[in-house]
């Protein structure tokens, strides 16, 4: 409710025009409310169910128990129930849901900080102002909670309607609650629809109050690399997701005339986020380079925010004689709380070493601490800015017993204990050989009985190419523009455009990052639009031509066919799903406002959109995973990703799995699977490439389209697989959807399998959505 | 260590492989299987020999099993000269096997017996984990990586590669005689 009062007279001051907001946001919208304002957990159980019955969940048990409550241990092996009665299938969708509330969680958690901090420093009313070009400033705050924001205080509601449902989704894992695995996952998916919206808080609110770029698809390059830092100047290393406090730090050096004295670089989100305010910051690498970059002795400071942050990253910073600042109550790293001392104190404690570390949490202390601390102690620090020398390298080999724990350790199970045999004689090129296939987790160093410091051995045989490790990646460019959907929102849902494919997650790879390079190479030269975010954006980064151009370089930030765009970090990762409900609402004019299951209908049924991350991780990728589930947006995974758990698989040859209804006439009608899978971890690379390119396919497209997307498909599958596939039959629809260049063929295939034409309906799974019923 | 999960902290139970130690009871599960089914994973070029790898096809055709290969791993098969196979994703494949109404690539049924090699240990490992928990009665795994594989049915165990390939040739000529 609103009171609007003209003049208001008090002893202190006269208010004009005062407008008092009680309760809900009340805006200006003129699109009347949808079906599901702010969904209960059930609310679209109706939704999920229509999913889950077609992309049924194939669980994975990491082990036969539960040890949740002191009823246990129980042992669910096979059909063995716990004390409380539940079985292995409803256990694992469980362990999934606390995944997602964990990843849902820390998003909220993040953007409530943000919000609250914002609104502080700019007051509620800041306007979220996204630029000129982009309208639809919150497709996913519109259409889960049926809110249009126009101000940073607006978004306080989101986050309270978000944060509440987290609380009721985090109840129903206590022992003796849900306890059906579907159900469980029409929570994961719930789960995951929450976290979009948190992230899109998030997001949305650094971008208006710190002018990030908005939608810009020029947005610059920004420097990317262990090779980037200009040595010759302190160092400060900002290491986390939450922007704040680097943003303070460089205002700091701004103000003070310092920002040419001083380094600001930074790892993981935060990383992406700093240079999307400050053209000088620059880009170490994702989390995985977090080890490397600070085992060079490089910077002089560490600043720690939050998230996927190494939870030993104090013990790291004293090997290098570096102090440590953590700057979230989130992460407070055991370390004295010096918000309310004088900066003078603080700064004299951490250059004289009487504190190897600090928790700061007031922001305007940290910038100036930070560059303080990193200008006094460049100096003294230049000893600990060296590797140890071939020599000593060589000597630490030789504590090396071949025990092979190393390995055994290894998620990647590289062979260390060969790679030291080789270095012991004096030959690093073994360990520098690991480098590329390291993802620098320490596992390796925790488990030798020698202590050797493997991950520092490789980074010194790698030395020279770290060096020249500088790379240019497009800073992070936020949300995609109003216009740019309108021009390319019929060329996807015709299906002209192959699809979109959105590298996103962490950096956790089976077999290096350069897979990734290849696949995101690949669907660019097809003419895909390639969407990028977080770590995989940075990696995607990390590979140059032999003209010394990353694909940044190479493809223009537009969305549209053949061109990459980086969205940013991985809250940006609302634009990737904001973009698909964006076509279905601005291009398809679908009503928007808290009407989820028919956009999500729109986008599973007509959107070619598959979502690949390679080396996801966190508990905030499976969280973000299974917000693009609920959307019809499926998801595969690299090899680790199957440590999720659980698999969301399709049958293709169960004909009854896939019929929808033709929303023309109502009637149900075949029309293959697709999308096949909703979740998935592929095996190797050209597994997910082939496979990324089928899931592109939809029940709307056109013959034109369905035409283009078999071709890809069938040309990936022909490159890796040396033959056809044997399913086209599945996805012919019409002899149009076959591609001309491969008629014989695929009508020899045609012939074999007994194949007919079907029909192409309207494509809907919701029944209410048939606008003529059949007689 | 011989029986322990190879990769750290990979710890299964209380359901556990039965380590078998002699290749001849290899040879015995395999020969008594009604519809054995043999999967090779993308990793198999990087692990074995190639006179295992032939021995591994050796082994499938003495008992007629159906040969799958999964990760895009087919052109390098069919260079070894290896005409007869299928291929599927490894999860795909794995998603059926567990389904008791599956019919086969040959359209005759579901298998009785599926037997792994050529996997990253730990992929292979939940994939095992899946059918050992959610796969109908009289299914069985068996795992001939040359480490012990937990949650496999069976699993040989942790070995070198030189003696693997001994095991697994002796599991070939064991077949043979019958
Ligand atoms: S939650 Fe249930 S299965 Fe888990 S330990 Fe408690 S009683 Fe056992
Ligand atoms: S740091 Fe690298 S080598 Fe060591 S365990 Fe991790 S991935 Fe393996
Ligand atoms: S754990 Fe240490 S001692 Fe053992 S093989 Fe590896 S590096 Fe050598």
């Amino acid at each position: 409710m609103t009171l609007k009062i003209g003049e208001l007279k008090t002893d202190v001051a006269t208010f004009r025009n005062l407008e008092i907001v009680l309760g809900r946001v009340e805006e200006e919208w003129e699109e009347p409310l949808g079906p599901t304002p702010m969904p209960s957990i059930t609310s679209l159980r109706k939704w999920d169910y229509k999913l889950l019955s077609r992309y049924k969940p194939f669980y994975l048990p990491f082990c036969d128990l539960c040890c949740l409550c002191t009823f246990g241990k129980c042992d669910l092996t096979k059909d063995k129930k716990g004390a409380c009665g539940i079985k292995m299938d409803a256990q694992q969708s469980r362990i999934v849901l606390l995944a997602c509330c964990i990843g849902a969680a820390t998003h909220t958690g993040h953007a409530r900080e943000i919000v609250e901090f914002l609104i502080e420093r700019f007051g509620r009313d800041y306007p979220l102002d996204l630029g000129d070009q982009v309208a639809l400033e919150a497709p996913n705050i519109r259409l889960v909670t049926g809110i249009k924001p126009r101000t940073i205080g607006d978004l306080e509601e989101v986050l309270d309607y978000v944060e509440e449902q987290i609380a009721h989704l985090l109840a129903s894992t206590h022992t003796g609650q849900e306890g059906n695995n579907l159900d469980f996952e029409s929570k994961v998916f719930h789960a995951g629809m929450l976290d979009h919206v948190a992230m899109e808080v998030a997001d949305i609110a650094q971008i208006a109050a710190f002018n990030f770029p908005k939608g810009d698809p020029e947005a610059p390059l920004a420097q990317l690399g262990l090779g980037v830092v200009d040595l010759s100047k302190p160092v400060i290393l900002v290491i986390g997701h939450n922007v704040i406090p680097s943003v303070y730090i460089v205002d700091y050096l701004n103000e003070t005339g310092l920002k040419d004295e001083v380094e600001v670089c930074g790892l993981c989100c935060t990383a992406h986020d700093i240079t999307r305010y400050s053209d000088r910051a620059k880009i170490i690498g994702p989390i995985s380079w977090e080890l490397r970059f600070i085992r060079t002795g490089v910077p002089d400071v560490i600043v720690v925010d939050e998230q996927c942050i190494r939870t030993d990253v104090l013990d790291e910073a004293m090997k290098i004689n570096a102090p440590l600042i953590a700057a979230s109550e989130k992460a407070c790293r055991g370390l004295p709380d010096r918000s309310n001392d004088p900066v003078e104190e603080i700064v004299e404690d951490l250059v004289s070493g009487r504190q190897k570390g600090v928790l700061i949490l007031d922001m305007d202390k940290i910038g100036e601490v930070a560059a303080k601390v990193a200008i006094r102690l460049a100096p003294k620090r230049k000893k600990f800015k060296a590797l140890p020398s071939v020599e000593e390298i060589v000597e630490e080999a030789k504590k090396c017993r071949n025990c092979g724990f190393c390995q055994k350790a290894c998620p990647n199970s590289l062979p260390i204990p060969e790679a030291m045999a080789r270095a012991k004689e004096g030959d690093l090129s073994k360990l520098a050989d690991l480098y590329d296939y390291c993802i620098a987790c320490g596992r390796c160093e925790s488990a030798c009985p020698s202590g050797i410091n493997i991950i520092t051995m490789m980074v010194k045989s790698s030395e020279r190419r770290i060096k020249n490790e500088i790379f240019n990646v497009r800073v992070g460019r936020g949300p995609i523009q109003d216009t740019e959907i309108r021009d390319v929102g019929r060329s996807i849902v015709l299906g002209e455009i192959p699809g979109i494919i959105a590298f996103v997650g962490c950096a956790n790879y089976a077999d290096g990052g350069h897979e990734l390079v290849e696949m995101a190479e690949e669907f660019l030269k097809r003419k895909y639009i390639v969407v990028v975010s977080g770590c995989a954006a940075m990696t995607i980064g990390m590979y140059k031509n032999e003209e010394g151009k990353t694909l940044y370089e190479l493809y223009p930030g537009n969305f549209d066919a053949g061109c990459l765009v980086n969205v940013g970090s991985c809250v940006s990762n609302s634009h990737i799903s904001g973009a698909a409900i964006k076509i279905a609402n601005i291009f398809a004019k679908r009503p928007l406002r808290a009407n989820y299951m028919e956009i999500a209908d729109y986008i599973l049924n007509r959107v070619g959109a598959v979502g690949i991350a390679w080396g996801a991780m966190s508990q905030k990728a499976a969280a973000i995973a299974s917000g693009f589930w609920r959307l019809g947006v499926p998801v595969i995974v690299g090899p680790h990703g199957a440590k999720y758990r659980r698999m969301l698989l399709g049958r293709k040859e169960r004909k009854e799995d896939w019929y929808v209804y033709d929303a023309r006439t109502g009637k149900k009608v075949y029309v293959g699977p697709v999308p096949e899978h909703l979740f998935y971890a592929a095996e190797t690379k050209e597994e997910a490439m082939v496979m990324a390119a089928k899931l592109c396919m939809r029940a709307n497209d056109t013959t034109k389209g369905r035409a283009i997307k078999l071709t890809h498909y069938i040309d990936l599958y022909k490159k890796f697989y040396g033959k056809m596939p044997d399913d086209i039959h599945l996805f012919v629809r019409r002899l149009a959807d076959i591609p001309i260049t491969m008629k014989d063929e695929i009508l020899a295939e045609l012939k074999k399998k007994g194949w007919k034409e079907t029909e192409i309906p309207d494509p809907t799974l919701i029944e209410e959505l048939v606008r003529v019923k059949e007689e | 260590m011989k029986f322990e999960p190879y990769q750290t902290a990979e710890i299964p139970g209380p359901l556990k492989a039965i380590p078998i130690e002699r290749p001849q009871t290899v040879a015995g599960i395999i020969r008594n299987a009604k519809r054995p089914i043999v999967i090779i994973g993308s990793k198999i070029f990087d692990v074995a020999p190639e006179r295992t790898i032939r021995d591994i096809i050796e082994i499938s055709r003495e008992v007629g099993a159906e040969i799958v290969v999964t990760g895009g791993i087919n052109r390098k098969f069919e260079e070894l000269g290896v005409k007869e196979f299928r291929s599927m994703p490894a999860m795909e494949l794995a998603d059926r096997l567990r389904d008791p109404g599956w019919k086969g690539f040959d359209g005759k049924g579901n298998y009785d017996l599926a037997i792994f090699v050529g996997f990253r240990y730990y992929y292979a490992w939940l994939i095992l984990s899946g059918l050992k928990h959610f796969s109908p009665d009289g299914f069985r795994t068996l795992s001939i990586e040359p480490y012990y594989q937990p949650h496999a049915t069976f699993s040989l165990y942790n070995m070198k590669i030189d003696a693997w390939a001994d095991y697994i040739s002796s599991i070939k000529e064991s077949l043979k005689r019958g």
